[in-house]
């Protein structure tokens, strides 16, 4: 470190030398900076409007481009092919996963055409088709400022009112939901043409459509009884189904012990014929000796077990004849 | 060093003098120039003009484009005595900005005016309806309607009413819990309805079934009892084949056979002491 720095003779910077060159070349310096703020690009989902002195000169698409430094040509870039998205009667608060939402009362609440009143939340997606347009045409659109709730706010509401306005509660809450959808669309585009915002509503989606949390309570009770309503019909049902086939099994069961009886009863008697048929024909070989020993067989048989009285044929009998043969209980 | 200078107050005074004599009208603007207060020049399409220097020439800008206004909701009374409160809200421009300026001056006072025309054309209006019509039939029609007039009668001040619009129309808070309350009673009669239905149906089914089960069962007795008849039937012919031409024999013997069926233990019998059973007995 032997070498010593060499200072200047003189200390303190050097004058400025303002020679002409000098001021010129800063002049030109300004003038090619100020000439390069001009370049800017656009990006693939946005168009810029050109304006030079306030007049729209050009729309530019995507790419990297030049415009004349302000303030003679300025460029307004705004993305247009996104699909931009309103909300009425609600707002995301925290887009999630999972998502967070707030209630606007205010909002969804509205009266349906038969006065009753309904709670309807809806999300409205709409696009820029004319950016011009959609800047210049109306102020306070509400489209390019987040978070700002503008003209397509308010006309997004109005649609929704009118349109549910001309359609009763029930309509709403069940089978006319789709039906109401487009013609809200409808009407919302009707309404951006009046004010020809360069907007298109892509689609309109109602989020939920339910009876205030007022009466609730009644509309769900409603569906309960339907459901009731369903179960005891059920309930009927399967009663049915158990007491008709016992019916028929019992019935199967008188048919079948009536048969049993025919069966039985036509048997019996075709034995006891036949049984009569083969006697008959011993009988007639000998039917005096049958018929007496018949007869001897069955008054043996039977008379052992009976009270008997023999009393004498002629005339004088009586009680003081009866003699008894039993000799059970001695005489009577 | 003599000549920067200059070139540079040069260009500063020319951005002076352009400054005094040039301005820009934009998209959104229309521009009134006055000379010593007197309008002298309306301008309606953007870009660049001139103009004399200031104190001899002025420029009054207006918006050209479509102008928001939006009412505070106010309660309007309908035809049948019912309350509704109406929040509005209306599109319009400023159509001739010399007119304008001359009625009103100002944006503002602009707004205070279209808040008095709007607002009683409305209530005129819509005084008129029904509630029903205003909320359900022909809103559209109506506010058609509130529109035309209150062009009309904001033309004077060289103002274009585009579009009067309906934002809200609700019942005022105390009639709301009057329509919750009917409501309720009305979900409750539906939902009765059901339940009543349910049960109609269920005793309906419940008795048909009984019914059915019934006829099941009398149909069977009455089959059963054609099928006894007919074993009967043919148990009579067996014995009634089998018995002719035996008539003798079959009295004998059924006669013992029933004898001997019949009479039993208890039975007392007096039997005359000559009858064929003690013939040899009696020794004869």
């Amino acid at each position: 470190m032997s070498q010593q720095f060499e200072f200047p003779k003189r200390s303190g910077t050097p004058p400025i030398n303002f020679t002409p060159r000098t001021v010129y070349s800063i002049i030109g310096v300004l003038i090619v900076l100020w000439g390069l703020s001009g370049v800017y690009t656009v990006e693939p989902d946005e168009q810029a409007v050109v304006l030079r002195f306030g007049k729209v000169h050009s729309i530019v698409d995507p790419g990297l481009h030049y415009h004349l430094p302000s303030p003679m040509e300025v460029p307004l870039v705004r993305s247009v092919t996104q699909v931009y998205r309103d909300e009425i009667g609600f707002r995301t608060v925290d887009p999630g996963p999972p998502a967070r939402y707030s209630k606007r009362a205010k909002e969804s609440l509205m009266l349906t055409g038969d006065e009753n009143i309904i709670d309807v939340e809806m999300v409205v997606q709409y696009r820029v088709t004319n950016v011009e347009k959609t800047l210049f045409s109306a102020e306070g659109l509400g489209v390019f400022e987040r978070g700002s709730f503008g003209l397509v706010h308010d006309a997004s509401e109005a649609a929704l009112r009118q349109v549910i306005g001309r359609h009763t509660i029930d309509e709403a809450l069940t089978e006319g939901k789709l039906e109401i959808q487009i013609e809200i669309k409808d009407k919302l585009q009707e309404i951006f043409d009046i004010y020809d915002c360069g907007l298109a509503v892509e689609t309109v989606q109602l989020q939920t459509v339910s009876a205030p949390e007022q009466v609730d309570a009644a509309f769900k009770d409603v569906a309960s009884a339907k459901e009731d309503r369903e179960r005891l019909v059920n309930e009927a049902r399967g009663y049915q189904n158990e007491v008709i086939p016992q019916a028929r099994g019992e019935a199967q069961r008188i048919l079948r012990a009536a048969d049993a009886y025919q069966v039985e009863r036509v048997r019996s008697a075709q034995g006891d014929a036949d049984r009569f048929k083969q006697v008959y024909t011993e009988y007639r070989k000998a039917p005096k000796v049958t018929e007496t020993r018949l007869y001897l067989e069955t008054m043996e048989r039977i008379l052992p077990q009976m009270e008997k009285y023999i009393v004498e044929n002629d005339g004088r009998g009586g009680l003081i004849n009866v003699l008894n043969l039993g000799g059970k209980e001695g005489a009577k | 060093m003599k000549a920067p200078m200059v070139g540079i107050i040069a260009f500063v005074a020319a951005l002076f003098v352009a400054n005094l004599v040039l301005f820009t009208v934009n998209e959104v603007e229309q521009v009134v120039v006055t000379q010593f207060g007197e309008p002298v020049r309306v301008i309606r399409e953007p870009g660049l003009y001139f103009k004399m220097p200031d104190p001899i020439q002025k420029t009054t800008r207006f918006e050209r484009w479509l102008l928001d206004y939006d009412s505070t909701p106010e309660p309007i009374y309908t035809r049948d005595k019912k309350i509704l409160m109406l929040d509005n809200y209306a599109r319009w421009r400023i159509i001739d900005p010399l007119i304008f300026m001359r009625a009103l001056r100002t944006k503002e006072q602009g707004l205070a005016r279209l808040d008095d025309i709007i607002y009683s054309e409305v209530r005129k209006e819509l005084g008129q309806h029904t509630l029903s019509e205003i909320v359900s039939e022909n809103r559209e029609a109506l506010m058609h309607l509130v529109t035309e007039r209150s062009d009309e009668a904001a033309r004077s001040y060289g103002i274009e009413v585009v579009d009067v619009r309906i934002k809200r129309a609700d019942l005022p808070p105390e009639n709301e819990s009057a329509v919750f309350n009917r409501m309720r009673a009305e979900r409750a009669r539906e939902a009765k309805t059901y339940r009543s239905e349910g049960e109609e149906q269920a005793l309906t089914i419940r008795a048909e079934t009984d019914l059915s089960a019934s006829q099941i069962r009398a149909e069977a007795e009455e089959e059963a009892q054609r099928i006894r008849g007919a074993g009967d039937a043919e148990a009579l012919q067996i014995y009634a084949e089998a018995y002719t031409g035996a008539t003798a024999f079959y009295e004998f013997s059924r006669t013992l056979e029933a004898y001997e069926k019949a009479l039993g233990e208890k039975t007392h019998i007096v039997l005359p002491a000559d009858g064929d059973f003690f013939r040899l007995l009696k020794g004869k």
